[in-house]
Formats: C-alpha cells, structure tokens, sequence
C-alpha cells in the first residue's frame, strides 16, 4: 500500500510533465473511441437497413430456398405449419407472408429486371419499414392492381404514381405470364439494392398471376430485437424441423463478418495508438527515475525492497496511464453523447446507401468497446515501465545517496 | 544596432541541446519515427487499395472514361445511345493515353430454363474488342468467351448458373422488350461461366455478343456505351478533357469513371477520412511526447537560459534556439523514419498482400479482391514531411516562448 501511494504522490509532483501525458493518453483514447464509435454506427446502419428493409430478424423457408430461390420452392401446405408455429409462439412481435419471384418490369420507355416480392400490405408494415419510407403515393390503398416501387427504379422507368407499367414472369408452369399494373407509390430506403431492383404486389394478385394458388416463398418475422432474434429463432426451428428456420445472421453473414472485420481493425489502431503513446510514457517515467537518483538511494538505503522500488514505478506508470485513459473515457461518452443525434452524411448518401449504409450515422458504443482499450492500455503501462523500472533497480545505494 | 540573428551560434547551440540527454532524444525520435512511418506505410496502403479498386471496378463495368450517347447516364435506357463511326475510332485510336477501347450494349431481360427466372443485366460486347480493355474474359472460369461455332453464345455468371442449374453447352430462354418496344425472346447457347468478384454482378449479369445484342433487342449499329481504358488512373482528368475537345460533344458525352460510379468515389474518399482522421490523432499523440521532451529540456535549463539572457543573447535568439531544437527533434525523426518507411513501402509495393478469413469475406462482399497494394506516390513522403514539421513548428511554440519570456533577474536570483 505504501508503494502505491507514494506511487501516486509522486505522479503529481511535477503536475505539468505529467499532465501533458495524461492529455496526450487522453485526447488519443477519445479521439479513437469516437472514431471506432462512429465505424461501428455505420456498420449497424448496414445490419439495421437490411433487417428493417427486407430480412426481418427471422425467416422461414422450405428446405434448401435460400440456395436456390425457386418459385416452386414454396412452404409445403400453403406454410400452414408455419403459420401456426408463428402465431403460437408469444415472443413473435410481428410476421408477414410473402411470395417472391424474379420477373422484368417494363414501361413505355425501358426495362427493368426485379425482384418480386408479394406481400400482405397489412402484416407487412408489422415487419419491414417500407410503408413508412413511402416518398409519392401511397402504400397498397384501396384500388386493386397497384404496386409499390422504390424512386430508383421509377426513375430508371420514367414513370410516377398512376402510370402504368408491364410485370412479366414466369408461372409455376413455366410459361411466361404478364401483368399490366398501375404504379401505386413509391418508396425510398437507405438500401440502393431494394429502391432499384425491387417491386412489392399484393400477395393475391401475385399468386394468382404466378399460379400459385395460395402458396408462400416465405415468412419473415420480426423478433424485437436483434438479441431476442436468436431465442426466437431457436424456438421456432425447434418447432418446425422439417423447415429452414434462419436468423437475419445466417441469410446474410456478410453482415457479421463487416461486424468482425470493424472489431479487428479496431485492435490494430488502439495498438497503433498505444506504441506512440507508450514512447512518451517512457520517457517521462525515465526522466522521473533520473532526476530521483539521490531519493531512490535514499528509499533504498531504508530498506525498500528492489521488488518494491520495481512495483513503484511500474505503479507510477499505471496511473498515469489510468487517469489519461478514464478522462479519455469521459471525452468520449461526452463526445458519444453530443452526437446521439447522429452526424448527417447526406452529401455522402449515393455511396452509402449504395453499400445499404444510412446515410446519417449515429456514434454506437458499446460496453465491450472499453475492454480492448483497457487491456491495451494496462498492456503499454507496464512495457513503459520496463527500461525505467529497470534503470531503477540498477542503481546502487551507496553511490545513488552521493549523486549530486 | 541591434544584433541580426546569429543563426550559425543558434544551430549549434540547439544540435549540442539535443543530445545533451540522448536516451530522452532517443525516446522522442523513435516514437516520431513509428508515426512517419505509419503514416507513409498507411497512406500508400490507401492509394494502392483504392487504385486497385477503381482499376477492378471500372474493367468490370464501364472503362476509366466512358462515352455515351446524350442523357444516357441518367436514365440508362436504349433510348439514349450513340454509334461507334469511323470519326470516334479514329479519334479513340489517335488519342495519346487511351489504353483500348470496347463498344457495348446495355439492357436488362429475363433470363430463364425450366422453372428458375432471373432478371438479368444483359451487356453485348465485342468479344476481340473486349479482350484486354475489361477484366470480364479474365474472370472466364469454365467454357469460352463468346467464341466459338455456337449460335448466339451467352457467359453468364457463375452463381447465376447455379441458380438456374445450367452448364456449358445448354440453352438459356432471354426474354426482354426491344428497342422497338415489341417482346424479344431468343434461345442463347451457354458457353462461358465467369466468377465474378462481386457477388450481386455474379447473380445477375449475362454477356452476349454484340451483334447478337444488336439484332435481339432490334438496335441496328447503335450502341449504348464505349468503355475506355486509360494507361493509368491519375490520367483520366486529362484524358477526359482531350477526348471532349476531339469528339462532337453534342452526340457523345465523354464521363470519368466517377461519373458512371459516384458512390464508388464517395465510399473511397470516407475510407480515406477515416484513415487520416485515425493518423492525425496518431501525430497528436506524438506532438505531445514531442511536446513534453522539449519543455523538459527547457524547464531543468532554466537557470542556464537565464545566465545566458543575463550575458546578452536577446530573447529572440533563445527562442529561435528552442525552436530549432523542436525542429532538429522533429527533423531526426523525419528523416530515420522516412529513411525506413520508403524502402519497406517499396518492398511491398513489389510484394502484395493476399487476405484471407473475415477480412477477404468482407472484401469480397464490397465486389473487390481480397489484396492490399501498396503505392508509393510522389505526395505521400511530402505530405507527411509537411504534416510532422507543421506539427512540430505549433507545438514548438509553447516551450520557446516559454524559454525566451524568463526575466534573467529572477532566474538569476533564484540561484
């Protein structure tokens, strides 16, 4: 005990050396933090514009649909199973059915490939964010034979609400069907992929149109959270064995490994960081030792151990390093907290959204952001500690007591 | 008469100062040395990748430069289309920095056989042409490019011919509306199956020969785009410039690649603001070692600086001393970490890096290959130096002002 506090006593003795390390450790630890804060904003933007776009949390197929996305793929007996699995389990917070197919959308001036994708307009504002991304027209009102599609492929059509646009694809037969429909809204999402290419049909007229019957490629469900998602997902594959029950993680790994990939570039720039910051740290403990050559003499010569003298320094090292590091802390829940509203990259939108990517980034900082600093930086403590600690030691009483 | 400044006694001074505690120099010029050279190394590792990823992405799509037909960017429809005569040729052929050239045809169709539809992007190019200008025949993995005895030969994507469950030799249905307007559906032969590296170009993209595009879609010699290659990519401002005083500007727009691709452009330059907002708080947090070193040096040099204010030397030359020194400090950096950063950039310049696990997934999902490159421009030794110096002259100010400000007479008393 003694050792630590003399260890702090003697951080503060020379209050503007040490705090101009604390400020370097600091500025270093907050500036990091924020960046890495905003890093993963943009990440989660990703994961969240897919899921609230287009994946849900949770999605129910026949086997082996996701491989092969074909229209007679559907889930045996209209999804009755499912369906029922999906209403009897309590933590479902929201569900949808859908029918997807792939089909050419034409208007008078161009084609367009799609993705059909057939829904309950009702169930599906329950799951997914389309209906209030709507920017023209409106989402499935009354009339029938009206489609939502997203500005960029309207823009691609030269068409707007009320045109009329051709929808050809092929039916469970095979033959080629066609259907001349009326534009009846038009969203816009921060996903490029879903406003260009895809065209949503109420579920009726495109199982009618497809020769379905009543037949479903999918339903996707919405958990309430991307934590409960996982629970969720378990229960409902657990009651429905015979069919693909896959988490938002699983349809599109991809996501994650961005997720992976953001958290391993981070221990390469708090490394980065550390080392620099462990040169200053070194040499101001360095200068301290020097300077104090009479008075560790002196400890010594009373009788503190050189295991002791070593546990000092290193202490000294410690605490500079802590302090710098907790005021980081606070400068970046500061900053984090200042920025909650999140920073507007509009002029940026084109390419983030290209990359399903919002284009406003809200900071994102987690509990478990704090642990690779922390560990980093007790890590660089203790290795700027080591050539003045060891200086330390070497020193010999006698001569260290007569040194000027 | 005042005296000038004594810059040869002031230099030798502050040299002298400098290794008066050379393990603390030693400190301080490592530590600068380890951010030169992340800067240089981090810096040439973003003009690399960025330039590999423009060179990838545009040889898959559009050229460093391409030229189309009046409004066809915003709409990209068959309506907006221009014609590869005798004149553009030979202006593409005489112009110095254009690499190759290919014509091409742009549309989209419904790609089918037996139940599996797919909405396609369908491109006819000029197989001889396309050779050496886009990377596309480079991806070939199976089969051949468009050539052949084959009546209308198709390569497709790889993940879209396992979709539709189809190899070599079967045939596709291609189903899309015409120039004309009319319904155009043909059988196309499958000789090709490309791996493309990104995987949303993988699942939809079907190439055709551009005569067999020309006559599905009824398009006569129209085309909708030509891709231009440029020998490099810092040519294409200029490139674009001659092209669009050689050619007739009201039949055919001549774009640079960020045109064609603007959120390639933009996501390029956020992954750089990322980078140099992470670097620059890298040289903060040597600014203060820096910092921290020389007001050291000046606080335990008190009593000498008074003595030497008291002796005469005015306090512009102390200041310029202290700063020379900050400056020597900075300099010594500089230059050991310059003279390590540039060979190992060169090394790996010569030696990429191939990624592999989440990195080369991530990579891969972006539409890039999974490598590092590195590229050593000409700006990046120089926009470090002036970066590390112009850091170093701010943070000198403090402590030189600080030495040269001490009234000799309290110094000196307090002796």
């Amino acid at each position: 005990m003694l050792v630590v506090r003399l260890a702090w006593r003697n951080i503060w003795r020379n209050t503007r050396r040490t705090g101009i390390v604390i400020t370097a450790v600091a500025v270093g630890i907050a500036g990091v933090l924020i960046s890495m804060a905003l890093n993963y904003g943009l990440v989660y933007t990703m994961l969240d514009t897919a899921i609230s776009t287009d994946l849900g949390h949770v999605q129910i197929h026949a086997r082996g649909y996701v491989d092969s996305p074909e229209l007679a793929r559907m889930l045996p007996n209209d999804g009755r199973a499912a369906l029922r699995a999906v209403e009897d389990e309590p933590r479902v917070a929201g569900w949808a059915p859908r029918l997807r197919s792939e089909g050419l959308v034409s208007s008078p001036y161009a084609s367009v490939g799609a993705r059909l994708v057939a829904i309950d307009p009702r169930r599906e504002a329950s799951v997914t964010l389309v209906a209030d991304s709507m920017v023209d027209g409106d989402y499935f009102a009354d009339e029938p034979r009206r489609v939502v599609i997203g500005q960029a492929m309207a823009k691609r059509l030269k068409v707007g609400v009320g045109d009329k646009i051709v929808i050809s694809a092929q039916d469970l037969e095979g033959d080629l069907a066609g259907e001349a429909m009326r534009v009846g809204g038009l969203f816009r999402t921060a996903s490029r992929e879903l406003d260009r290419g895809t065209i949503f049909m109420r579920l009726e007229e495109a199982q009618a149109m497809l020769g379905v019957g009543v037949g479903l490629s999918e339903i996707v469900i919405d958990a309430g959270s991307r934590v409960e998602a996982e629970h969720l997902g378990d229960a409902l594959a657990a009651a429905l064995p015979t069919l693909d029950v896959q988490r938002w993680d699983e349809l599109q790994p991809m996501l994650v490994y961005m997720l992976d990939a953001t958290e391993q570039s981070a221990v390469f720039v708090y490394l980065a960081i550390f080392i620099a910051m462990a040169f200053g740290i070194a040499n101001v403990l360095l200068m301290t030792v020097f300077e104090r050559v009479r008075e560790i003499g002196i400890l010594m010569a009373i009788g503190l151990s050189r295991s002791r003298l070593v546990a000092m320094v290193v202490c000294e090292s410690v605490f500079v390093t802590l302090v710098g590091l907790l005021i980081g802390y606070a400068l970046a829940v500061a900053g984090w907290y200042w920025l909650r509203d999140g920073i507007d990259l509009g002029g940026f939108a084109e390419g983030l959204n290209a990359y399903g990517m919002a284009s406003t980034i809200v900071p994102v900082l987690r509990i478990e952001d704090f642990t690779v600093p922390t560990a980093v930086a007790i890590l660089t403590a203790l290795l700027a500690s080591a050539w003045p600690a060891s200086r330390a030691v070497r020193l010999k009483p006698a001569e260290a007591v007569r040194h000027r | 008469m005042r005296p000038g400044p004594r810059l040869g006694l002031e230099s030798k001074l502050a040299w002298r100062n400098v290794w008066r505690n050379p393990r603390r120099t030693a400190l301080t010029v490592a530590a600068t040395v380890f951010a030169v050279v992340l800067v240089v190394f981090s810096v040439a590792m973003a003009a690399g990748v960025h330039e590999k990823m423009i060179d990838d992405t545009v040889r898959v799509r559009s050229g460093h430069v391409t030229l189309t037909g009046p409004g066809y960017l915003e709409e990209l429809t068959l309506d907006h289309h221009l014609r590869l005569d005798a004149a553009t040729r030979s202006v593409l052929e005489s112009t110095p920095g254009v690499d190759g050239y290919a014509p091409r045809m742009v549309s989209f169709g419904l790609l089918s056989e037996a139940s599996a539809t797919r909405g396609v992007l369908v491109i006819g190019v000029d197989p001889d042409r396309e050779e050496g200008v886009t990377s596309l025949p480079t991806y070939l993995k199976a089969g051949r490019f468009l050539r052949g005895a084959a009546q209308r030969p198709m390569v497709l994507g790889e993940r879209l011919a396992k979709f539709l469950s189809v190899d070599i030799g079967d045939r596709v249905l291609l189903y899309s509306v015409a120039y004309s307007l009319e319904s155009a559906y043909d059988l196309f032969e499958v000789t090709g199956i490309m791996r493309l590296p990104e995987a949303q170009m993988d699942r939809s993209l079907a190439v055709i020969d551009l005569i067999d595009a020309q006559s599905f879609f009824v398009f006569g010699d129209r085309i909708s785009e030509i891709a231009v290659l440029a020998s490099e990519v810092d040519a294409v401002p200029s490139l674009v410039l001659s092209l669009r005083t050689r050619l007739d500007i009201s039949k055919i727009e001549v774009h640079p690649w960020q045109d064609v691709m603007p959120e390639l452009e933009q996501i390029l330059f956020l992954d750089d603001a990322g980078m140099y907002i992470m670097l620059l708080i890298l040289v903060i947090v040597v600014a203060f070692g820096i910092l921290n070193t020389i007001l050291m040096a000046v606080l335990e040099r008190q009593r000498e600086l008074g003595v030497v204010l008291a002796l005469g030397l005015s306090p512009a030359s102390v200041f310029r001393m202290v700063y020379l020194e900050s400056l020597l400090l900075a300099g010594l950096g500089l230059v050991a970490g310059l003279a390590i950063a540039i060979p190992l950039v060169l090394y790996f310049q010569a030696h990429p890096i191939t990624l592999s696990g989440d990195m080369a997934q991530v990579t891969e999902l972006f539409g890039f290959e999974p490598m590092i490159v590195w590229k050593l421009k000409v700006m990046n030794p120089i926009g470090s130096t002036l970066t590390i110096l112009g850091v170093a002259i701010v943070t000198a100010l403090y402590p030189a002002l600080k030495a040269s400000r001490g009234r000799p007479v309290d110094v000196l008393r307090s002796l």
